[in-house]
């Protein structure tokens, strides 16, 4: 039986990332209402919306804020991540809180900037990538991030780049291991820059085989898998400490969608406690509580891996 | 004759070039031990 006293929690959407925030907020003793995007208007009484649903998220998000509800959206589509933003204005006047990207990536990999800064003296570079994908609209994102346009912070300027260029292999942690990562159409770099302001260099990278890359520009030749397997995260910070260059690299490994629920189900945990203020944010940024936020996911079994190297 | 003294030139330059920029290259080495370890967030 829901206590009244309780915030009451919405969620968009029915695919795994949903389902993923859903049993986390059950866990901590709370009663989300799950619907499909076609009935979300019947969420418009609750007090936080998770909008679990794949992209765009704008238009809805717009319609939640106006009706005073606050929005915890998982979209990584850039283009939408940039109306969201757009929309400081509306949530400002409307007097609600709206976080942007609070997933994966973006989503954790900016709780883990703001956490690992703090090791430093003063950052200058972060350079993230994913691998794996959550449900079957997340692998659809996927699937179009490669074949449109990347954008990255360098020096001060954004420098726009074809997505599916620049590979790198990357180091996830155990068991997923080194992948190639390329450039894709991520909001990631636009969401740490507000986050850290000071930051000069900021990419981001996603793991992708030849075949996703060939494919990149055509329909998916093939209907989406129910969920993508084993994913990871991979965040390496760059900046001084003691005076002298220091890097470090933080990650974890585990399904996306199980990542991106926890993250959204957290989020919205602390927009319902009221403790952040109107507008429109993205986590790692200085209004909202990062640090309670990532202990919640720590503690909802989500685990940190540290890269030592020598 | 003279096409292959040019090309017998030429490769011996682009090899004293090479000598040269391995020489003055800094050897950077890539770490060779360690890994990833679980960590607990510290406030």
């Amino acid at each position: 039986m829901n206590n009244p006293s309780a915030p009451q929690i919405g969620i968009v959407g029915t695919g795994v990332t949903s389902s993923r925030a859903a049993s986390v907020l059950h866990t901590l003793g709370h009663m989300p209402r799950v619907e499909k995007l076609g009935s979300a208007s019947s969420l418009f009484d609750c007090d936080v919306v998770i909008l679990a649903h794949g992209a765009p998220h704008d238009a809805l998000a717009s319609a939640f804020v106006a009706q005073g509800v606050a929005v915890v959206s998982t979209s990584d589509n850039l283009a939408d991540v940039l109306a969201l933003i757009d929309g400081q204005d509306r949530a400002v006047a409307r007097g609600v809180p709206v976080v942007a990207g609070a997933a994966c990536l973006p989503g954790l990999s900016g709780l883990l900037v703001a956490h690992v800064s703090r090791a430093f003296e003063s950052i200058d570079e972060v350079h993230n990538a994913v691998h794996g994908t959550g449900g079957p609209m997340c692998a659809v994102q996927h699937h179009d991030s490669l074949a449109g346009t990347s954008i990255g912070w360098h020096d001060g300027e954004w420098l726009q780049r074809p997505a599916g260029s620049g590979r790198e292999l990357c180091w996830f942690p155990d068991p997923i291991g080194a992948r190639d990562c390329y450039r894709f159409a991520s909001p990631e770099p636009v969401l740490l820059q507000r986050a850290q302001p000071g930051l000069q260099r900021i990419t981001s990278r996603v793991s992708a085989t030849r075949r996703d890359r060939l494919t990149s520009r055509l329909p998916m030749l093939r209907k989406p898998h129910a969920e993508g397997l084993d994913g990871g995260l991979r965040v390496e910070v760059r900046g001084r400490r003691d005076g002298r260059r220091h890097v470090e690299i933080v990650g974890v490994a585990d399904r996306v969608a199980t990542v991106a629920g926890t993250v959204a189900a957290h989020t919205a945990l602390a927009l319902s406690r009221g403790i952040v203020i109107p507008g429109v944010h993205n986590l790692g940024e200085a209004t909202m509580p990062n640090a309670d936020i990532l202990d919640g996911v720590t503690s909802s079994g989500i685990t940190l891996h540290q890269f030592i190297g020598r | 004759m003279k096409f292959i003294r040019q090309a017998f030139f030429a490769i011996s330059l682009g090899s004293m070039v090479a000598v040269v920029l391995r020489r003055r290259t800094k050897v950077v080495v890539a770490p060779q031990q360690g890994g990833w370890r679980e960590v607990t967030p510290q406030r």
